[in-house]
């Protein structure tokens, strides 16, 4: 073949050949972020930043008017205030269940921990209306809870267990803990047990060896899994919308219901706030845990 | 500190994993000061015997104790040693120096002592320049400091080191050997050892353990066990050796005759007159001569040039008998394959083995 004989002598045409072929693999997913994802991204902020109109699908002045609505208004506030507050509680007691799992799959056998993988991966494998509707079921004013706690008397009327803060936050966080489980078992699983025992040779207990050396080995894997906990919660519009009712909005909601209703540039200024609120508390989650400390980056 | 003391003490600790025994019955003292060392092949149990002193592991029957605190139930955090571990396990995400002021820290010793001590610690392997770095970014040899720096900086009562030169490459481990010796004898801290390479025990230590299959096979100065092999396994894992058989012919004053086949020897041995006996003599303890010097007869089959000795393989009525001759003339370089040769040793050079 010509094009190896080329490649191979080590002239610059030869690396710049190489350098190409190289490229080419990546070159159609690349393409294709471009086109499907980052084109339409711009194109979106750049809406954001355009006056509404009556008649079009937007105006032609460029304007802060829909962030100034989303952050000036309280409403808009408080419900990024909701957002926030859900989605730390659903990431924070996520990593407190997932932790000792992860622990103890992390010292099952190689054979246990697949089995166990498995396990974890199949409610995944379930469609989360299916799943919103088993909790409406459970949780409603007909469901299992409140027929089980009426017969019984220990209730006269059924409780309003449904449509609250604490049935959404129950329905993400049974969805996306395997997520974090699973994020953080792969980081402990590949920890050498011999970390933890120099620490003990060195006279850290176990509370000790936890603070200073596992939890902090084990660093990338709590970021990817709260990053993904947290994402995955902000996104999640159709458990929120089950089992949180009409009523409850977060921001997901309304940027839904603003494109509905036809407020394109409004649904736009919304989505971006909506990623910022992700990015921020990504970026946070980064800079408190610090999992580039483990690969011995400050 | 008083002399003859003993720092680690094993009494008839055995330890299974699964009913399978991996330690049994190991007894050993280790006095003040001592370079001691677990010798033998790969799960032999030199390993979960220093485990089983670093707490990791916890004896099936038998005692341990540390400069005699009876530590056999105490956990490792409250055991008073330090460990350099085989892959050094640094802690990835702490500066070295960080690294090194781990176990100062633990024991809550105050900041300003503590970076004193570290320092002197880095200092005391040379690596003063890097401090701030990560393990990641340092040589195996300077991580192995590091690792040394660490476990030295709390002034163990004793050091245990699991293979710790192993991870290196051949020139930088006999560098190493040489420099843990010295730091070692400097400063008097009681070491055990652990390592499958017989000429890093013999090298490093003031005594060493042969252990095969969970039990030690004998206990002695690296000259000693050298010299005075007790048994077949220890002749040939330390180092090489020729194997004879014979029956004993004549016996009197603690010395034997004993017919190999091929001829007779006499070695220094009380035993019996019809005792089957088989002992070990070191190749470079054998002579090499014409057929006209006297001694058993034998070809040269191979010769094998090494730089400081050349290895000469005889063949004796189809016994291999190898040679190691010293370079320090031009005489070994004159056998040529084929040669008819006489073989002889030392009445003292033939070790008479144990039978197993």
């Amino acid at each position: 073949m010509p094009s190896s004989s080329i490649a191979a002598d080590g002239s610059p045409l030869g690396d710049l050949l190489r350098q190409l072929r190289s490229w080419s693999l990546v070159a159609l997913p690349i393409l294709f972020f471009l086109i499907f994802f980052a084109g339409p991204l711009l194109y979106l902020f750049v809406v954001s930043l355009l006056e509404p109109s009556q008649t079009e699908l937007y105006g032609t002045n460029v304007t802060l008017q829909n962030y100034a609505k989303v952050l000036g208004d309280e409403f808009y506030l408080r419900i990024i205030q909701r957002t926030l507050l859900v989605g730390a509680l659903v990431t924070g007691i996520a990593l407190l269940i997932a932790y000792p799992v992860a622990m103890a799959i992390a010292r099952m056998t190689p054979r246990w921990r697949i089995i166990a993988m498995i396990a974890l991966m199949f409610p995944l494998m379930l469609s989360n209306v299916v799943r919103a509707y088993g909790w409406i079921a459970v949780l409603g004013r007909q469901g299992v809870v409140n027929t089980v706690l009426t017969q019984a008397e220990i209730i006269d009327a059924p409780l309003a267990l449904l449509y609250s803060i604490e049935a959404v936050v129950l329905g993400l966080m049974t969805i996306l803990l395997p997520y974090m489980i699973i994020s953080i078992a792969n980081s402990l699983t590949g920890l050498d047990r011999s970390y933890a025992e120099a620490a003990q040779s060195l006279g850290a207990g176990p509370l000790r060896t936890f603070i200073h050396v596992t939890w902090p080995l084990s660093s990338p894997g709590v970021a990817a899994g709260m990053q993904l906990v947290f994402f995955l919660t902000l996104s999640a519009y159709v458990t929120i919308a089950l089992l949180g009712g009409p009523r409850f909005s977060l921001l997901v909601s309304m940027v839904y219901r603003s494109a509905m209703a036809f407020q394109w540039t409004f649904s736009a200024a919304l989505a971006f706030v909506l990623l910022g609120v992700a990015l921020g508390v990504g970026a946070l989650i980064m800079l408190v845990l610090r999992p580039g400390r483990v690969q011995g980056r400050g | 500190m008083a002399a003859g003391e003993i720092d680690v003490r094993l009494e008839n600790v055995s330890k299974s994993f699964d009913r399978v025994e991996a330690v049994k019955d190991v007894s050993v003292d280790i006095p003040r000061g001592q370079f001691f060392s677990l010798l033998g092949p790969s799960g032999c149990g030199k390993t979960t015997t220093l485990r089983l002193v670093a707490g990791f592991e916890h004896p099936s029957a038998g005692a341990i104790y540390i400069r005699g605190a009876a530590v056999t139930r105490v956990p490792p955090y409250r055991r008073d040693y330090s460990m350099v571990f085989q892959n050094f396990a640094l802690f990835p995400h702490l500066t070295v120096a960080e690294n090194v002021a781990f176990g100062l820290r633990m024991r809550r010793v105050p900041g300003p002592e503590r970076a004193r001590r570290a320092r002197e610690a880095l200092a005391m392997v040379k690596l003063e320049g890097l401090a701030e770095r990560y393990p990641r970014q340092l040589s195996g040899g300077q991580q192995q400091r590091v690792a040394l720096a660490r476990a030295l900086v709390v002034q163990p009562a004793v050091l245990l080191l699991d293979e710790p030169l192993g991870a290196l490459d051949k020139k930088l481990r006999e560098e190493m050997q040489v420099e843990l010796r010295e730091l070692q004898h400097r400063l008097g801290t009681t070491t055990l050892f652990v390592t499958h390479d017989q000429e890093e025990a013999l090298t490093m230590s003031d005594r060493i353990a042969i252990m095969r299959d969970g039990v030690i096979e004998q206990i002695g100065q690296p000259r000693e066990v050298y010299e005075r092999p007790r048994t077949e396994f220890v002749a040939s894992f330390l180092g090489v050796s020729n194997f004879f058989d014979g029956r004993i012919t004549a016996a009197a004053n603690g010395s034997a005759t004993v017919d190999l086949g091929f001829g007779q020897a006499v070695l220094s041995h009380r035993g019996t007159v019809g005792e089957a006996v088989r002992f070990a003599v070191r190749p470079e303890k054998v002579r090499l001569g014409q057929i006209s010097t006297g001694g058993f007869a034998a070809q040269v089959r191979e010769i094998v040039y090494r730089g400081v000795t050349t290895h000469i393989y005889l063949d004796c009525h189809g016994n291999e008998v190898i040679v190691f001759l010293q370079n320090a003339s031009s005489d070994a370089l004159a056998w040529r394959i084929g040669d008819a040769v006489a073989f002889s040793w030392e009445r003292d050079s033939a070790v008479v083995l144990d039978r197993g």
